[in-house]
């Protein structure tokens, strides 16, 4: 059994229960605006490359 | 007397005894490894007298105070008090059940507390084990930011149930890297499965 989700497993997880692109973003820019550094470790934990992390954390602010 | 109990004696001391008849202070205190200044504390007490002085006032124990010492240790080491022991050497020399039984309760109540101890020093120890390589995220941080995104307790009961049908193994390392201890990580997922009622999350 794998120990880690990956970025696209985790977006499935929230649609499934029912957050939508809108509140997905929203939610990022609340978690870059409140907490940077655990905004970038969260998603270092979900093993997204570092370039896609820069522009996620970017388009986030 | 000093012959009588010389029998219950190890090796050496009772020889020592045989010739000597008594011991300083010093020499007490060595043999059982206890300070000089805790034995003159336990004559201050009454705890334990010596069985006499020299003509130039140094205190000297015999053989039997050697024996009631020993005993005063046994009973140290099962944590009676001072107090306690004194009691006890008074009215016969055995503890009563109810002391015991006191005693008992106590070492349970400590080891409980030490447990404790040992779950919030582990609980530290992996903070800093996962705080390097993972997410500088706690739980609290968390919560915070999933109810920032819109999402109440019943989202995220919906959010662990999926997460722990999907991905198990992962839902434990996430938790985990929350900083969460081992037995509520154990707690959540159960509860994620629908097999506990705690609603904690």
């Amino acid at each position: 059994m794998k120990n880690n989700v990956t970025k696209d497993e985790w977006v499935a997880m929230y649609r499934e229960i029912g957050l939508d692109e809108k509140k997905m973003k929203q939610w990022h820019q609340l978690f870059e605006a409140r907490h940077p550094d655990g905004h970038q470790g969260f998603l270092e934990w979900l093993r997204i490359p570092k370039k896609e992390i820069d522009h996620i954390r970017a388009a986030s602010r | 007397m000093i012959a009588a109990q010389g029998r219950r004696l190890a090796g050496p001391l009772r020889g020592y005894f045989r010739r000597m008849k008594t011991l300083a202070i010093s020499q007490l205190a060595r043999t059982v490894g206890l300070s000089r200044s805790t034995l003159l504390y336990y004559d201050r007490i009454g705890l334990l007298k010596p069985s006499g002085r020299t003509g130039s006032g140094y205190r000297y124990y015999s053989e039997q105070s050697y024996g009631r010492l020993k005993r005063i240790r046994h009973f140290r080491e099962a944590g009676l008090t001072l107090n306690e022991i004194r009691e006890v050497l008074q009215s016969g020399g055995k503890p009563g059940v109810k002391l015991l039984d006191k005693r008992m309760q106590e070492t349970a109540a400590s080891i409980v507390d030490l447990k404790n101890q040992q779950r919030i020093l582990a609980a530290m120890r992996r903070r800093i084990a996962t705080s390097g390589s993972s997410a500088p995220v706690d739980k609290e941080l968390w919560v915070q930011m999933l109810q920032a995104a819109g999402m109440n307790r019943r989202a995220r009961k919906l959010w662990h149930t999926e997460f722990e049908r999907r991905a198990p193994a992962a839902h434990d390392e996430f938790l985990m890297s929350l900083g969460i201890p081992r037995e509520e990580v154990i707690q959540i997922r159960r509860w994620s499965r629908g097999e506990t009622k705690n609603p904690e999350v």
